[in-house]
């Protein structure tokens, strides 16, 4: 997909023959795109689920959370976290969020808790967190612990502390999409031309569906780094069409 | 959690305890309650959203305790010999007491409760009345103030009824092959108070301290103490359980108590919950009172018995 999005980038901003973007800056701008709409649809989900409780959504072909689900799920994966210390656990670092932390010995779930509460919640006799009821925290890693090697700039602390175990936590969590890269072999003349089987070619990772979204995106980075209104406004104008069209 | 086999029921899989299944059939874990409720009651598209499962939690176990003070009538039982000093420790989950008995000689005597005060703290005073300290401000105690002295002695008078005194001392009889006979009494005894009428060893309960303190008559005897807990089982979460008749219920309970402190819910819903809970626990409480006509039948029975 990121070839046929890369020509018509380039095919809508080459006018007058200057609207040219190197591969470097389009996989900059790629990435911003795929960023971008990758967040939207945790919107889209809770918008959709708004009009589902207002009951103006359907079922069936028209159940369009589930298709919205789908898509966030294509990034869903797990991990055991590896202890940094005690109670504390790392996050994995493409963590986009984290969906689920399991206590591997009973399978029950961690359930996350804010910062503001735990203090109250470990003091409690009715709401003390037990292995039956486990709480975490997320908290950033601190700086002593970078240095020291850590990759994760985020860790959990999981509650009741006698949760130590190297395997005892394990994360289901929505990952950040990959980067996306456009690879080329530079021919004689200077032009690149698309490698697909380059090491680090990396493909969007959003369905096809997104490729208009992908070029409207990648064209207002593009509009405004040429510096050419006409493009940027077309990537905004289509942009608000879309979003129009989706409500 | 997944239904037992009858090898895990009757024989706990040849693990020990054996008996640790039996009976367990009756009753709904605190973990499947929370379970069950976070998956079908709460959740983006139920009433019960942006939930978090310790408040649900808290909820599920403020439920079961409610319950175990009235609705469920599981009383707990515990038999302990009563101390030199005429106590009884609590046990460390009691609630509230249902019933105090000696056991004695094979017979169960219920015991009253003595509405006088049978037991005081006491402060160490000088002479001329001044409260004594030690050297870091503390007040100074005897160890028995002179009421408990009195009680543990056996010299506190009583107001009950023969309670110091059985009843025959004094009284003219006749002993025969070792047993006293005595003249059976004829007629009422007018001016009686009821109230203190009983000849068993009086206790009375101090919450404070935590123990039972008893007349001067149950030294050294068995006490039976039966009362009710909060079914908190001492923080053993997977001891906490809640009987299946009672088990829509405690989901009613925590959807009402949830919805009754969130904000912006309108409140019909509010009294909707409300009601569909409070009809929920009578209809649990006419269940557990289990009427049927077997025991109605016994008690029937003696409905045509002449009074003499």
């Amino acid at each position: 997909m990121i070839n046929s999005v890369r020509n018509t980038v380039l095919s809508v901003i080459n006018k007058n023959n200057y609207g040219y973007i190197s591969p470097a800056d389009f996989n900059l701008f790629a990435k911003q795109a795929q960023l971008d709409i990758f967040e939207d649809y945790f919107y889209k989900i809770n918008n959709q689920i708004n009009k589902e409780n207002a009951r103006m959504s359907g079922t069936g072909l028209a159940d369009v959370t589930k298709q919205l689900e789908e898509v966030v799920s294509s990034f869903s994966t797990s991990a055991e976290l590896s202890n940094l210390s005690d109670n504390s656990y790392f996050v994995p670092s493409d963590c986009y969020y984290l969906n689920v932390l399991q206590y591997n010995p009973t399978g029950v779930e961690i359930e996350r808790i804010e910062e503001s509460k735990i203090r109250n919640l470990t003091a409690s006799t009715l709401m003390a967190p037990t292995t039956a009821f486990p709480l975490y925290v997320y908290r950033a890693i601190s700086a002593s612990a970078i240095i020291l090697g850590a990759t994760s700039a985020s860790s959990v602390d999981v509650y009741p502390t006698t949760i130590t175990g190297a395997s005892d936590v394990s994360a289901f969590y929505i990952r950040y999409p990959k980067d996306p890269k456009w690879t080329f072999q530079t021919l004689a003349n200077g032009e690149p031309i698309f490698n697909q089987t380059a090491a680090d070619y990396q493909d969007f990772e959003l369905p096809l569906s997104d490729e208009p979204s992908l070029v409207v995106k990648i064209l207002q980075y593009a509009g405004l780094s040429i510096r050419e209104g006409d493009v940027v406004n077309f990537g905004n104008t289509e942009e608000q069409q879309e979003n129009i069209a989706e409500k | 959690m997944a239904y037992l086999t009858q090898y895990q029921y009757y024989a706990n899989s040849g693990a020990s305890p054996e008996d640790v299944n039996w009976g367990s059939y009756q009753y709904t874990s605190l973990s499947d309650i929370v379970n069950n409720f976070m998956l079908i009651y709460a959740g983006n598209n139920e009433l019960v959203n942006n939930i978090n499962r310790y408040q649900v939690l808290f909820h599920a176990k403020r439920a079961i305790q409610e319950l175990n003070y009235d609705a469920f009538k599981e009383v707990k039982a515990l038999e302990l010999s009563v101390d030199s000093q005429l106590r009884f420790v609590l046990p460390s989950d009691y609630v509230n007491w249902v019933r105090i008995s000696m056991y004695k000689d094979g017979v169960i005597f219920p015991l009253t409760e003595n509405i006088q005060l049978n037991s005081a703290a006491a402060y160490l005073q000088d002479q001329s009345g001044r409260i004594l300290f030690d050297e870091t401000g503390n007040i100074l105690q005897p160890q028995f103030s002179n009421l408990d002295w009195a009680r543990i002695t056996g010299q506190q008078k009583s107001i009950y009824l023969n309670e110091n005194n059985p009843m025959f001392d004094g009284q003219a009889g006749w002993n025969f092959e070792g047993s006293w006979y005595f003249e059976y009494g004829i007629g009422a005894r007018y001016g009686l108070n009821t109230e203190t009428a009983n000849a068993n060893p009086t206790f009375r309960i101090d919450k404070k301290a935590g123990v039972i303190n008893f007349s001067s008559g149950m030294d050294n005897q068995l006490c039976l103490l039966e009362y009710v807990s909060d079914g908190m089982e001492s923080g053993d979460i997977s001891a906490i359980s809640v009987n299946k008749m009672f088990e829509d219920y405690v989901y009613a309970y925590i959807r009402y108590a949830i919805l009754s402190a969130k904000l912006g819910v309108q409140e019909y819903i509010v009294n909707r919950s409300r009601k569909e809970k409070t009809a929920l626990l009578r209809n649990a409480k006419i269940r557990m009172s289990n009427i049927h006509p077997g025991r109605l039948l016994m008690s029937l029975r003696g409905q045509d018995k002449w009074l003499k």
